[in-house]
């Protein structure tokens, strides 16, 4: 899900049409519903069924009251526009019944948070592990004191211009912040063993994080599990900034045949995980300065199965991003490949751009590689 | 009164698949603080025959009618009615209900003391005027106990015609005492009047079992359950049967309540849990597709009190759809197990010695893997079990009328599965 409302002072604002966030400067991404018919106030909010035409016939569990069909969810495909500051969509793909993965962006100037997160389909309500992981973690990147993020609260109705308050060497404290934001998200997912169904408990829900904040050309990010995080430079191949929390990435690290532990079928079994039975979660963070203009992906094993090639991930997000006119178009277009080559699992991505400094005129000494320890 | 109802199922379906199967679980937490708030009705019919003379019954069954009565609260509405030839009311006057107290408690023993066995057995006579006495008291929680030793002898039919006119306006608890009396006769009056049948096989148990009956019956804190079942359009309840405590197939009682849902009556209520069989077919879907199959909610009049929902999840996976649900399978071997000992049971009648031990040997397998020992070993009396495990068994030679009439009526009695998936 997307962040909507993070700043309870200024919900006033956002809801007469206000886009920014009066009290930090911070543009929210609200998700459009896609496809969804205007509902009717005289159908006493009832929506008409896209299976058998019924009219005002989704009754309040979702369902048809005439065809019994699930009228879809409003998980099945969402998306969120943060304009040029960045965009996400996930979607359910062709092949499950349900979206097990969820989502979270916030967008101000030059500044974004967010977080794809992915249910393990053996455990139970898994939809409902990746829901809680994103909001949690959204929520504490957004409450974070980021080392670049001044906040005036005393005049709320002043916009904070954060280009303007711009601070150096954030991306350090970035990462901290992630890593807060991820072991917040790990403790809410762990709670959800002993609450609801009581099935629960037997098979606790679960899933997978990944979380990223930018600020101006710092980047933090961090994860638990295979959900990953691509950077995409200029030109060149996408470069993995993550490694997954796999069976397969563990034994060849461990010195396997790449191609044969990837065709393992173990080889997508994770070997970290928010849950209650993932014990203490250690989430593995990072951070960076970018130096020259690029993007950052964050998706879902939906979409990366489908472009395990990292030259051919660059350059399809490039055709992608190209073709379409703005971010949005282009991870509608990411998903769609991945809806077109099969669609075997839930797909998430989101596309940040992060700008080096000042435009990239004074070009920062150390490179991308080295500084992203 | 609070009430849960949780389904438990394999929601997933293989494409093409179009039977969807859940076990919904009732319970009930009682009344406010177990107590009944509104009224009850009580009335005990003791056959009085001539028949009832044999092996001390009509003594036996004095005694048993009198520690029934000291079994019901202060201010329950009673009545017992002697059953001959016609229904004669022994008390309190014709027509009238008495309210119980110590005082009507004693009149009640005492006319109790007069019961003499001398006429014949009309039980549609005896149910009618029941059915007339609890007619005075709407909204009670109303129920009878009808003890029997024999045929029932009025002509033809006129048993039928009367249940279909009184059917579930009160719950009947049938026992037969002895081995004389038919037990497809009185599990068709348990069956219309939402009751139990079983035997009393020695006179003297029958003050035990009545005590138990009435114990049970002022439990109940809600008069009148139902199962409301909706389904959607093209779709269409196969069968909706109570699995748990014991076997009993609603299917037939459904009465139409709406576009797509019919209502089928639970009776009365206390601090109890039940299980349910749902199978409802439905279109199948395509891949990915998620049908609500049916809403099941439990009702008293207007008032939902729990709402449980079966799905249908259609999908390639295998792996998902193989998957079978304990619930679903437990009890669809209790209802199988019910129904083999049935058909053992008529087959040996029959004289077909041959299907019988098929039959048994199936019940003998079943009852043995899914650990319902009560209903093992009533069979075990009337067949020698060599191996349950492979279901060998061996028809006995002589067989106790009472065994069979036993294993009978108690061959729809289930064990409940262990909770969890």
């Amino acid at each position: 899900m997307t962040l909507t409302t993070d700043c309870e002072s200024c919900e006033d604002e956002l809801a007469s049409g206000a886009t920014f966030c009066e009290v930090c400067g911070r543009r929210l991404a609200e998700p459009p519903v896609p496809d969804a018919a205007p509902v009717e106030p005289a159908a006493a909010g009832r929506k008409d069924c896209a299976r058998c035409g019924a009219e005002s016939s989704v009754g309040d569990d979702g369902y048809c009251e005439e065809c019994g069909m699930m009228a879809g969810r409003s998980r099945d495909h969402l998306e969120a526009d943060g304009g040029a500051a960045g965009a996400a969509v996930s979607d359910r793909g062709r092949r499950h019944h349900r979206n097990e993965d969820a989502m979270w962006l916030a967008v101000g100037a030059d500044a974004a948070d967010v977080v794809v997160s992915d249910g393990v389909s053996a455990s139970f309500d898994p939809d409902a592990a990746s829901d809680i992981a994103v909001r949690a973690a959204g929520e504490l990147l957004a409450g974070a004191r980021h080392p670049d993020q001044p906040v005036d609260t005393a005049n709320p109705d002043e916009t904070v211009d954060l280009e303007n308050l711009e601070r150096p060497a954030g991306a350090v404290g970035l990462a901290g912040a992630v890593a807060h934001a991820i072991t917040g998200a790990a403790a809410a997912v762990a709670s959800l063993a002993h609450t609801g169904d009581p099935r629960r408990a037997a098979a606790n829900p679960a899933c997978t994080i990944v979380a990223a904040a930018v600020r101006g050309p710092h980047v933090g990010y961090g994860w638990v599990g295979d959900s990953r995080v691509y950077w995409l430079g200029p030109d060149g191949p996408a470069e993995q900034l993550t490694e997954d929390d796999s069976w397969a990435t563990h034994v060849i690290a461990m010195g396997a045949d790449p191609v044969a532990a990837m065709n393992d079928p173990k080889a997508h079994a994770i070997t970290a995980w928010l849950g209650a039975d993932a014990g203490p979660v250690r989430p593995r963070v990072r951070s960076f300065t970018a130096t020259e203009p690029g993007h950052l992906i964050l998706c879902s094993d939906g979409l990366w199965n489908y472009l395990l090639d990292p030259a051919e991930f660059g350059d399809l997000v490039r055709d992608c991003l190209g073709a379409a006119n703005n971010l949005l178009g282009a991870v509608r277009a990411l998903a769609a490949y991945a809806n077109a080559a099969g669609g075997a699992d839930n797909i998430t991505v989101a596309v940040i751009p992060v700008r080096p400094a000042a435009a990239a005129t004074e070009p920062e000494t150390t490179d991308l590689s080295t500084t992203k320890a | 009164m609070s009430y849960t109802a949780e389904a438990f199922q394999n929601e997933y379906l293989a494409l093409g698949a179009s039977e969807v199967n859940a076990i919904v679980t009732v319970t009930s937490s009682g009344g406010d603080g177990g107590r009944r708030t509104g009224g009850a009705t009580e009335i005990i019919i003791v056959d009085a025959s001539g028949s009832m003379q044999a092996e001390g019954r009509i003594g036996a069954a004095r005694q048993a009618a009198k520690a029934a009565v000291e079994c019901i609260d202060d201010g329950v509405h009673f009545a017992i009615i002697a059953g001959v030839s016609t229904a004669q009311q022994l008390f309190p006057e014709p027509g009238r209900l008495a309210v119980a107290s110590p005082q009507t408690r004693a009149a009640a023993s005492h006319a109790i003391d007069r019961l003499q066995a001398n006429g014949g057995t009309a039980m549609g006579a005896w149910l009618l005027l029941a059915a007339q006495l609890f007619g005075q008291r709407p909204g009670d929680i109303k129920h009878a106990i009808l003890l029997t030793d024999g045929d029932n002898g009025e002509r033809h039919g006129y048993l039928d015609s009367v249940l279909e006119q009184i059917k579930e306006q009160f719950i009947c608890d049938c026992r037969g005492v002895g081995a004389n009396w038919k037990v497809a006769e009185l599990r068709k009056i348990a069956d219309k009047m939402l009751g139990t049948v079983d035997i009393v096989a020695k006179p003297m148990e029958l003050t035990a079992s009545f005590q138990q009956m009435i114990t049970a019956a002022m439990g109940k804190t809600a008069a009148d359950v139902q199962l409301k079942v909706w389904t959607p359009v093209n779709a269409s309840v196969r069968f909706v049967k109570q699995v748990e405590p014991q076997v009993a197939d609603l299917t037939g009682k459904r009465v139409e309540d709406g576009p797509r849902a019919g209502r089928y009556p639970l009776g009365s209520w206390g601090q109890e849990s039940r299980d349910y069989h749902i199978c409802v077919d439905v279109p199948a879907g395509s891949s990915g597709d998620e049908m609500l199959a049916a809403r099941v909610h439990i009702m008293e009049g207007d008032n939902e009190h729990a709402r449980a929902l079966v799905r249908a999840v259609w999908t390639d996976d295998t792996a998902l759809s193989t998957r079978i649900n304990r619930q679903v399978a437990h009890y669809t071997g209790q209802a199988e197990l019910a129904d083999v000992i049935q058909a053992g049971l008529a087959a040996r009648e029959a004289g077909d010695d041959r299907t019988a031990t098929i039959k048994f040997g199936r019940a003998a397998q079943l009852a043995h893997a899914s650990g319902n020992t009560a209903t093992e070993e009533l069979l075990a009396k009337v067949v020698e079990i060599e191996d349950a495990v492979t279901g060998t068994v061996r028809l006995r030679r002589k067989v106790a009328a009472e065994d069979e009439m036993a294993l009978d009526t108690r061959s729809t009695k289930t064990v409940r599965v262990g909770r969890g998936q």
